[in-house]
């Protein structure tokens, strides 16, 4: 007869074993599905990378990547997105276009980051006329160590504040693109960060 | 015996709180209890949704004035209308992110969607029902429970109708 202990112990193997399997089932493209890891929480480093870019004018240069760590000293937002002209990622860029001035200022730097391609990502950037850049992550590298990744293929929605001592000074890894009381906490965030 | 369905009962909290958070960006779940929030319609007024949910069948879209499927979604909306408005509540929660309330105004003088306008600027309604998108449909059940969720211009939403007002 197993003890109470080991019963629930199997039980808590078993979880393990089925639920990525069940997860596995019922990933269907399009739908982000769960990501059970924590990425660098406030205060922690944030994670350095550099990605290739695009704006509204056009592909970055490819010996000339984004670095966060050349952002030492500033105020660095990072916004992992599913994907380009989609409705939720349009709200969000479009709010964070309109309201540049006013949610992150001058001196904040702010870069949006999906799976897109460059190509794609400056006919976005372009329509949407966004005051930033836009980098590409086809292989959700840099977005799994911000546990922004996901199997269907689409990133996570989340938003991080890297303050200028290279800490993680805000994050939102359920960011609601509609919610406007989002952008709010944001904006307050940002201008923590900035000493305001 | 007993510890058996103890087992059972951890794997089942595992795997239900797995597919909660699978639900990030695909909207309240369906055969989840409605949450009666209270939204303003565009004059300011509060409007408690609790005064329609669990009594008569409601369906709540989520939509923006730049949101190009809800506009292609607003036939199937007034068809919808047309056969069920009678017998169920139609709302249209503007989300209000990127817009004014007086843009809002203009698309509805151009457009007249069928639905009453809420205007959801402190996003209740939006983080209530989990909006992921516009053009998210909720319908709920005279018993107060979501009985489908969808997003798109091509969604069925007769289908759901026609089983919510069978009930």
């Amino acid at each position: 007869m197993m003890s109470l202990r080991a019963t629930a112990l199997v039980a808590v193997v078993l979880s393990v074993i089925a639920v990525p399997w069940l997860q596995a089932q019922d990933s269907t493209a399009g739908r982000p599905t769960a990501v059970m890891v924590s990425g660098p929480d406030v205060g922690r480093r944030a994670p350095t990378f550099r990605l290739p870019w695009a704006n509204r004018e056009g592909v970055g240069p490819a010996d000339q990547p984004y670095d966060l760590a050349l952002d030492r000293g500033k105020t660095v937002v990072l916004a992992f997105y599913p994907r380009d002209f989609t409705s939720g990622c349009t709200a969000e860029m479009k709010t964070f276009a309109a309201q540049y001035d006013s949610l992150f200022g001058p001196e904040v730097v702010v870069v949006g980051i999906s799976t897109d391609s460059l190509e794609t990502h400056t006919r976005f950037a372009s329509s949407l006329g966004l005051p930033f850049r836009l980098l590409s992550d086809p292989r959700q590298e840099v977005a799994r160590r911000y546990a922004s990744n996901d199997r269907s293929g689409y990133m996570r929605r989340t938003v991080y504040v890297v303050g200028p001592d290279g800490k993680v000074q805000y994050r939102n890894t359920r960011f609601n693109a509609l919610d406007p009381s989002q952008y709010a906490e944001l904006g307050a965030a940002i201008r923590r960060s900035r000493g305001g | 015996m007993s510890r058996w369905w103890l087992a059972v009962g951890v794997m089942a909290l595992c795997v239900l709180g797995t597919r909660r958070a699978e639900a990030q960006e695909s909207g309240i779940a369906v055969g989840s209890r409605a949450p009666a929030v209270v939204i303003k319609d565009l004059d300011g007024k509060p409007v408690d949704l609790g005064q329609y949910i669990g009594r008569k069948p409601v369906l709540l879209e989520f939509w923006a004035t730049w949101c190009e499927v809800c506009k292609a979604l607003l036939p199937r909306v007034r068809a919808a209308h047309a056969e069920f408005g009678d017998r169920v509540e139609f709302f249209g929660v503007n989300v209000t992110v990127n817009q004014t309330i007086e843009r809002v105004r203009k698309y509805l003088d151009s457009e007249h969607p069928p639905y009453r306008t809420l205007y959801d600027d402190q996003g209740a309604a939006t983080r209530a029902y989990e909006a992921p998108t516009t053009s998210f449909i909720v319908i709920i059940d005279r018993a107060g429970k979501v009985a489908y969720t969808g997003t798109g211009a091509t969604q069925d939403l007769a289908t759901a109708l026609r089983t919510v007002t069978a009930q």
